[in-house]
């Protein structure tokens, strides 16, 4: 089975001022299709800006990044965004929900942008989603009116709609206290078994990432030791991911 | 589609959810409003004007004479413009009217007339002169309350000087002035009366009259034309007091408004005006101090009403008023100050016992329909030429009737225009001129006429006032003498087949009037008539460009509302872009093109400005269908003119309305451009970006 990611030597370098902050220095890494990641790592060691390389959001100065096998380098900005919307779903740290729109209409958003369902179709997978994340009953509310836990089961049913092949999350708990963010994961984590999507997740909360299959540790935007570092659990899930 | 739906739904849930929008939509609103209301407000006076003028005078187009120097300035009547006369009316009238969309072609010819009019006391002198003149049949009651009337007034010039004198520095008062005065009030003066009234007579009049200056000269713009034809095609026209001139004959028709002004004794015109001011417009003496002044001029100025007043008048005025007032006061002038001293309380009762009680004891107007005035013009050539002419009465406008403009304006038969100008015939004017030469008469520059028109004595006036009515005599084929030339009828040939100075157009359909106004002048160029057409816009000189003025104003006020609208939206925007950064590169990051944040911004706008300026546009729609059936009293008399009578009710402009709509949508996609393009550029990085 091919990488669903696979990133080659990848330096990122932003420019600031006059001088340039290397944020990552070669990093090398392949995920697999149904896998359930954490990027680990202290703050400023780059997790965010690898993120930002795999959604398809940024490109790397140096290396190559493939994404379900097209070369993001290679792409101009309309293909990047097709990517983005047909093969990624993204979770952010702050929900990111369209404050003027209900939770139904947040949810479908993504499908209108692909403009492939009929409306009935939108409806009865959006309807599905919100069961699955517990908001049917909220489908009418607005983001305001949702405390932060629920407007993260959004944010996850609305990453989820378009049946993307990989979902980004960067720090999706940071901004919940730690039962509620628990929750979250494991949420995630029934997604991640039920969709087969692959997860790719950062926090650097250690408790967050006992719940991955893999786990990637990240210093000073380098992969720690040199290579990818498999946890102990992660092998019986990555199997249990392939099937 | 659902996409744009989806679009449509978020601008529509985003309008209220930024204070900014709604800062951004009442400025459009705004706009909107003041644009409908303001356009629809020009176009109902733009449209209130055009039949003011078409229907008084004007007409919908002039012609006249394309030699002139000048073009036609009909309402400027103070300053007449230099205009070729037409040499013969009755040879442009037919092919004039061979289009089929002229209704009528009525001569016309503008000019001002002073009417010099003498003391009261001259009057009275005159009346007494005829009283006592052989053969007069006159009662001797009558020629002795003359007789009572003449010394009254003495006696008020005396205590007049007597004030004065106190007052003026001393010998700034003529000596001999008081003896004349006190020889004039002395019984044996008027004991001696009646044995030689002739010789009293002459002293009064020479010694006395010019004492008291009341005379005045009043400015009378005036049209000379064929008044039945006038009549006729200004359908607007009524009369008011007397009689039409008599079809063909010499007269004068005074503006109704005019007649009020000038001819109606000043007090009682004041009242008038008060009366108005409290019963139509709902004003305050209390509150106004226009009407304050008014009350205060009423106050001071009563001698025109105790000149008027024989001794018997005078009693009988003296004891209504003490009556009314409750006064014991015997001094008139005194009564009739306290009697004008008028409050809101206490106005309406006296204006009601002014009009029932102490009007009837006075002349209310000191000219009357069917008497005759001398009027005096300068000619073309700079002569001043003076012409009697039979008042028949007065008329007005409908719906103009407190209009100034249209009221200023008098009405003349043409033939008596045509000797005030100094031309008569084709063949007349070149012999009018060789006889003024011959005569020796001294040509009057424009700037001197005026002063040898207010000094009645001098020699230039008098000569060709002679002069004239020889030249008239000899037309009409009598002696000197007025009465055969007010009596005289003129047939229409006569009275066509001379010069006017233009003519005024009237249209079957007024909406074709470029397009006739174009074949008229090709038939005037065809036929070789040498007439130039213009529009009654243009002919109505500045008052023509009062809408064009306005509008330019209102779409130059309109245009900076806008731009600075405009300014104000798009820092607006810009603001409520950068504060939804994270959104919209939210929905980059997942899957939204560029050309979908663009589209999205855009229809924000433009669903932003089409929601408020549609309110605005139906607030302002409502504010003039409620207009509409209220109307806008006229603030005062200038704009009846522009209203076309005394309340404009304006039309909802639907042209103000489509415009208004493609300006705000103009103005809310001009101002989003710069911050929608500013929202493409936004990453989907920056949606990643923590809060802190
Ligand atoms: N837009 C940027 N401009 C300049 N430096 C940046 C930018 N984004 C991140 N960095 C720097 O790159 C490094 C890695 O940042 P980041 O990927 O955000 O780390 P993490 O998400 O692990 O905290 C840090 O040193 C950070 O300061
Ligand atoms: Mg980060």
């Amino acid at each position: 089975m091919a990488d669903i990611v696979s990133i080659q030597d990848v330096y990122k370098d932003y420019p600031l001022d006059k001088v340039v902050v290397p944020a990552l220095r070669g990093v090398s890494l392949s995920v697999k299709q149904g896998d359930f990641l954490s990027i680990v790592g202290p703050s400023g060691s780059g997790k965010t800006t690898l993120l930002n390389l795999i959604g398809c959001v940024d490109v790397a100065t140096k290396g190559t990044v493939l994404i379900d096998g097209h070369d993001t380098k290679s792409l101009n900005d309309h293909q990047l965004t097709d990517l983005r919307l047909n093969t990624l779903g993204f979770i952010f740290q702050s929900f990111n929900l369209v404050p003027v729109l209900s939770v139904f209409q947040n949810v479908e958003f993504p499908l209108l942008l692909q403009r492939r369902l009929t409306p009935a179709e939108r409806a009865k997978r959006v309807d599905e989603l919100l069961v699955k994340v517990g908001l049917d009953k909220h489908s009418l509310h607005r983001p305001s009116e949702l405390s932060g836990g629920q407007r993260q089961r959004v944010a996850i049913a609305r990453a989820l709609v378009t049946r993307p092949k990989i979902v980004l999350a960067d720090e999706p708990t940071a901004n919940l206290d730690s039962v509620t963010g628990e929750n979250i994961i494991d949420l995630m984590k029934e997604m991640n078994r039920e969709e087969k999507t692959t997860f790719i997740f950062s926090t650097h909360d250690a408790k967050v990432m006992s719940h991955a299959n893999s786990v990637i540790k990240l210093a000073d935007g380098k992969i720690a030791d040199g290579k990818p570092v498999r946890d102990k659990a992660a092998g019986k899930k990555v199997k249990a991911g392939k099937h | 589609m659902s996409s744009f739906l989806l679009l449509l739904q978020i601008s529509f849930r985003n309008i209220f959810s930024s204070f900014l929008n709604v800062v951004i939509g009442l400025i459009i609103l705004v706009g909107t409003l003041f644009f409908v209301v303001g356009g629809s407000l020009l176009a109902s006076i733009d449209k209130g004007m055009s039949r003011s003028i078409i229907g008084s005078i004007g007409g919908d187009a002039q012609v006249y004479q394309a030699s002139s120097k000048d073009s036609p300035a009909i309402f400027e009547g103070w300053q007449i413009p230099d205009l070729d006369p037409i040499p013969d009316f009755s040879k442009i009238k037919g092919p004039l009217l061979s289009n089929p969309n002229v209704k009528s072609v009525v001569p016309e010819g503008i000019n001002t007339a002073i009417v010099v009019y003498g003391n009261t006391i001259d009057q009275i002198l005159e009346k007494l002169r005829k009283a006592v003149s052989p053969g007069s049949k006159q009662p001797r009651e009558k020629v002795e309350s003359l007789k009572a009337h003449v010394r009254q007034m003495v006696s008020v010039i005396q205590t007049d000087m007597a004030k004065l004198d106190k007052v003026a520095s001393k010998g700034s008062f003529d000596p001999d002035a008081a003896k004349d005065l006190t020889k004039a009030s002395s019984s044996e003066f008027w004991k001696g009366f009646d044995r030689d009234p002739f010789n009293h007579l002459e002293f009064l009049e020479n010694k006395i009259a010019y004492l008291i200056p009341d005379s005045d000269q009043i400015f009378l713009s005036y049209v000379g034309t064929d008044l039945d034809v006038f009549a006729k095609a200004f359908d607007r026209m009524q009369i008011v007091d007397g009689t039409a001139v008599p079809p063909g004959h010499r007269g004068m028709l005074l503006s109704k408004y005019v007649y009020e002004e000038m001819f109606k004794l000043k007090s009682a015109h004041r009242l008038d005006k008060i009366h108005e001011a409290l019963t139509e417009k709902g004003k305050k003496i209390a509150q106004d101090p226009d009407l304050q002044d008014l009350v205060k001029q009423n106050k001071l100025q009563t001698r025109e009403i105790v000149l008027q007043l024989d001794p018997l008048s005078s009693q009988k005025a003296v004891s209504l008023l003490q009556n009314n007032l409750g006064l014991k006061e015997t001094d008139l002038p005194k009564l009739l100050s306290a009697f004008f001293d008028t409050d809101d309380a206490n106005f309406e009762g006296r204006y009601k016992v002014f009009y029932d009680q102490l009007a009837p004891l006075v002349e209310l107007y000191r000219l009357k329909p069917g008497e005759t005035l001398t009027i005096k013009a300068y000619t073309k050539s700079g002569v001043v030429s003076a012409v009697n002419i039979k008042i028949y009465g007065t008329f007005q406008f409908k719906g103009l009737e407190k209009s100034d403009v249209a009221g200023g304006m008098s009405l003349m038969d043409i033939m008596s225009f045509r000797d005030l100008y100094g031309y008569v015939t084709p063949e007349k004017m070149a012999e009018t001129k060789s006889l003024e030469k011959e005569a020796g008469v001294k040509f009057v520059a424009r700037d001197n006429a005026e002063a040898d028109l207010f000094g009645g004595s001098s020699s230039v006036v008098q000569e060709t006032t002679q002069k004239k009515i020889n030249d008239k005599a000899e037309l009409g084929g009598a002696k000197v003498k007025r009465v055969n030339l007010t009596e005289q009828v003129y047939s229409t040939e006569e009275m066509e087949k001379g010069v006017a100075m233009g003519a005024a157009i009237l249209l079957k359909d007024s909406s074709k009037l470029k397009l006739t106004m174009k074949e008229l002048q090709e038939i005037s160029d065809r036929q070789g008539l040498g007439l130039k057409v213009i529009d009654w816009q243009t002919a109505a000189g500045y008052l023509g460009k009062f809408i064009l003025v306005s509008k330019i104003i209102l779409y130059l006020a309109t245009a900076i509302i806008f731009v600075v609208a405009l300014v104000i939206i798009n820092n607006a925007m810009v603001m409520a872009t950068l504060q939804r950064v994270r959104e919209i590169g939210t929905m980059r990051a997942i899957g939204a093109r560029k050309g979908f944040v663009l589209g999205m911004v855009l229809t924000e706008t433009v669903v932003l400005g089409l929601a408020f300026g549609t309110v605005g546009a139906a607030l302002g729609s409502a504010f003039v269908l409620w207009l509409s059936r209220h109307g806008i009293g006229a603030f005062n008399d200038a704009f009846y003119f522009f209203f076309s009578g005394p309340r404009l009710y304006p039309d909802l402009s639907i042209g103000s309305l489509v415009m208004a709509f493609i300006v705000v949508v103009m103005v809310t996609c001009i101002s989003a451009l710069y911050p929608a393009l500013m929202a493409t550029r936004v990453s989907p990085i920056q949606a990643m970006a923590s809060d802190d």
